[in-house]
């Protein structure tokens, strides 16, 4: 026996959520692009297509005021957000490659610093991940260690079923709670076949191996090779899930503004540009190099984990496609010949 | 005219048509490499996944002999030539292969001296099209997968290229979408309007890879880079953005070659190229401007002439 929810089930679970004051983010439709954004119903939650951003804004948003200042009669004040009006959030419908993100940013945001813009709202959330049926080429979970039906990051897992019905498992206690919290929309029932998975275009990769192989090769041809060609943007850190640099802006006037927090990426020529003028990755193969080092070897020394849960989308949007599985896969390669 | 009417016969064209045109750049690149006439040929090879291909900076014989041309190969290459991408490419003479709407972009760096005619070899494509972004791409180049630029191409035949390959396949009629799309935002008021733009600009992240693709944008300091003091907020915000998108509009008019790269590439699918055509309409009334394929000394906006216009100086 399983615990099951029918699709018009989950929809009313939005309703119902929705209408008791918790703000439900999912897959919806805006134009031409679906995106993960605040649900006013059911209906808005579309799951026939991954969104074209991560879900990561979520938590970590594309612009955030963090403070505000104002000179009143010659003092500065200065004025904290209230971050206690985070509301209480359920992001439902996040495929493992998102649903999965969050829980490996959690290292970085309190590492020697607790980011509570992040962590605030992380404590604040639940999330209900769903099986991956609707993959395509770009498609790469399964080589970084997810699968098309990983739990990692979830609270409450979702496998779609043939017949329109969903298998519903809870994975933390936050999931059981939810679960618990609106029993009458869950029933217990046979499980049917699932709806087949999302298939893989590109083989498991030796994550160690190829960390390894990055240990001993900041300086090789393979950067000039893959990354000439790179054009500087920042679409690929932007719409990434795990990518998370971001820039502090003062913006208004020295007598009233707020300071900004928004994304950034390594990708951009003035990233790292120094004061003095000196820039030490001075070219974009440079540049590139430390988009893989940061997600393959840098974030797995301080924090054991890979920064990439493999959902294509930078292969997707790249400009001149570049494709970061035919890199990790060139590299794996390399790796295995010592 | 219905959409199959509509509809561009890939089998009528391919794969003769694109495994000639990619026989004679092999051909052509391998030779000049070879001969060492060139330095590096930049091209397209073939992407990993089906109907992509990826910007080739081509340095050997045996390279060349992978360079491809399908209607995958939307990149303008002209990019790889300006200074915003200096260091990628040796010193010395380069073969380039360009597209009707690249070679609008290559003169045009020509005319602003960022480009030497002798230090480059054009190789010139009769292009039939290309992909649009977010296309299928599974069933060839179709009126769906075709890229909306292409639907009203002027350039399809390139000129003034020290070398030109292909030949034409017959190219059915395609509406000018693009074209409806501005006229219908010409006849809304301008509340409507900036309604439309605004609700556009508000999707935009600031990923700037519409400035990065797009081969005038070869400011060493952009403007929107600048930050002590800001110049237009950095921040993904209504107002920084509308600024931002404004600015560089303002600052293509005139230059503008309309390879619609800003366009296709832009993540949140913000139609970039309806701002630079209409830049463009407004370049042509004023100046009777058009970009070409012919390299122009200066462009309208940066020459001088006593009978100009003045008639704005109050």
């Amino acid at each position: 026996m399983s615990l099951l929810i029918t699709e018009t089930n989950l929809r009313s679970l939005v309703d119902a959520l929705v209408k008791g004051a918790t703000l439900v983010v999912g897959p919806k439709h805006s134009g031409s692009v679906v995106l993960y954004q605040p649900l006013a119903a059911g209906s808005d939650l579309t799951l026939d297509e991954l969104p074209r951003r991560s879900a990561k804004e979520l938590y970590f948003p594309v612009c955030e005021d963090i403070l505000t200042f104002k000179r009143e009669n010659g003092k500065l004040e200065v004025r904290d957000i209230d971050r206690s009006r985070f509301p209480e959030t359920v992001l439902i419908g996040a495929p493992p490659c998102d649903a999965g993100s969050p829980s490996i940013l959690d290292a970085v945001f309190s590492w020697d610093y607790n980011d509570e813009f992040f962590l605030e709202r992380r404590r604040k959330s639940t999330i209900v991940g769903i099986a991956c049926t609707k993959g395509d080429d770009a498609c790469f979970c399964t080589a970084v260690g997810l699968a098309p039906d990983a739990k990692a990051g979830s609270d409450l897992f979702l496998t779609p079923l043939l017949g329109g019905s969903f298998r519903c498992e809870p994975v933390t206690e936050k999931g059981q709670a939810l679960i618990d919290k609106h029993a009458g929309l869950f029933s217990e029932g046979a499980a049917g076949e699932p709806v087949a998975f999302a298939d893989q275009s590109t083989g498991k990769l030796d994550l160690p191996k190829i960390k390894e192989w990055l240990n001993g090769h900041f300086e090789d041809p393979l950067w000039e090779s893959i990354a000439d060609i790179c054009v500087g943007c920042a679409a690929c850190a932007f719409i990434c899930p795990a990518c998370h640099c971001f820039d502090i802006n003062d913006e208004g006037n020295p007598d009233n503004g707020t300071r900004r927090k928004h994304w950034d990426a390594c990708g951009f020529s003035k990233f790292t540009n120094h004061a003095s003028g000196h820039n030490p990755r001075d070219i974009q193969n440079k540049r590139y190099r430390n988009r893989i080092m940061h997600k393959f070897k840098y974030y797995d020394d301080k924090f054991g984990k890979t920064l990439c849960t493999g959902c294509g989308r930078c292969i997707r949007a790249c400009p001149v496609g570049i494709d970061i599985a035919e890199i990790l896969d060139t590299i794996n390669k390399k790796a295995q010949q010592g | 005219m219905n959409a199959k009417a509509e509809k561009i016969r890939v089998a009528s064209i391919d794969p003769s048509y694109y495994q000639a045109v990619t026989d004679a750049i092999r051909t052509e690149a391998v030779k000049l490499l070879s001969e060492e006439a060139v330095v590096a040929v930049v091209g397209y090879l073939p992407g990993r996944r089906i109907g992509t291909a990826v910007p080739g900076l081509v340095t050997t014989p045996e390279q060349a002999q992978q360079l491809i041309f399908s209607p995958a190969c939307v990149n303008n290459l002209s990019l790889y030539l300006t200074k915003a991408k200096k260091g990628v490419l040796k010193k010395g003479k380069v073969a380039i292969i360009a597209k009707g709407c690249d070679l609008r972009a290559l003169a045009g760096l020509m005319g602003e001296s960022q480009v030497k005619k002798e230090d480059i070899y054009t190789i010139g494509i009769a292009c039939a099209g290309v992909f649009g972004a977010n296309s299928d791409r599974k069933g060839g180049l179709t009126e769906a997968s075709i890229a909306r630029k292409c639907r009203e191409c002027t350039v399809h035949q390139p000129e003034g290229v020290d070398l030109l390959v292909g030949t034409l396949p017959e190219l059915p009629q395609l509406t000018a979408l693009e074209a409806q799309e501005l006229a219908r935002l010409e006849a809304l008021t301008p509340e409507e309007r900036w309604a439309y733009w605004k609700e556009q600009f508000s999707k935009c992240i600031r990923c700037l890879a519409c400035r990065q693709v797009c081969p005038f944008c070869y400011c060493e300091q952009c403007l929107c880079d600048k930050n002590r003091p800001q110049a237009l907020e950095s921040s993904p915000r209504p107002a920084g953005n509308t600024a931002w998108h404004i600015v560089r509009a303002m600052h293509l008019a005139g230059r503008c070659g309309g390879c619609a790269e800003c366009e296709r590439v832009c993540p949140m699918d913000i139609p970039l190229n309806l701002l630079n055509r209409r830049m463009a309409m407004e370049l042509k009334e004023l100046y009777d401007y058009e970009a070409s394929m012919v390299p122009q000394e200066k462009g309208p906006l940066t020459r001088y002439q006593e009978d100009d216009d003045q008639s704005f100086i109050k």
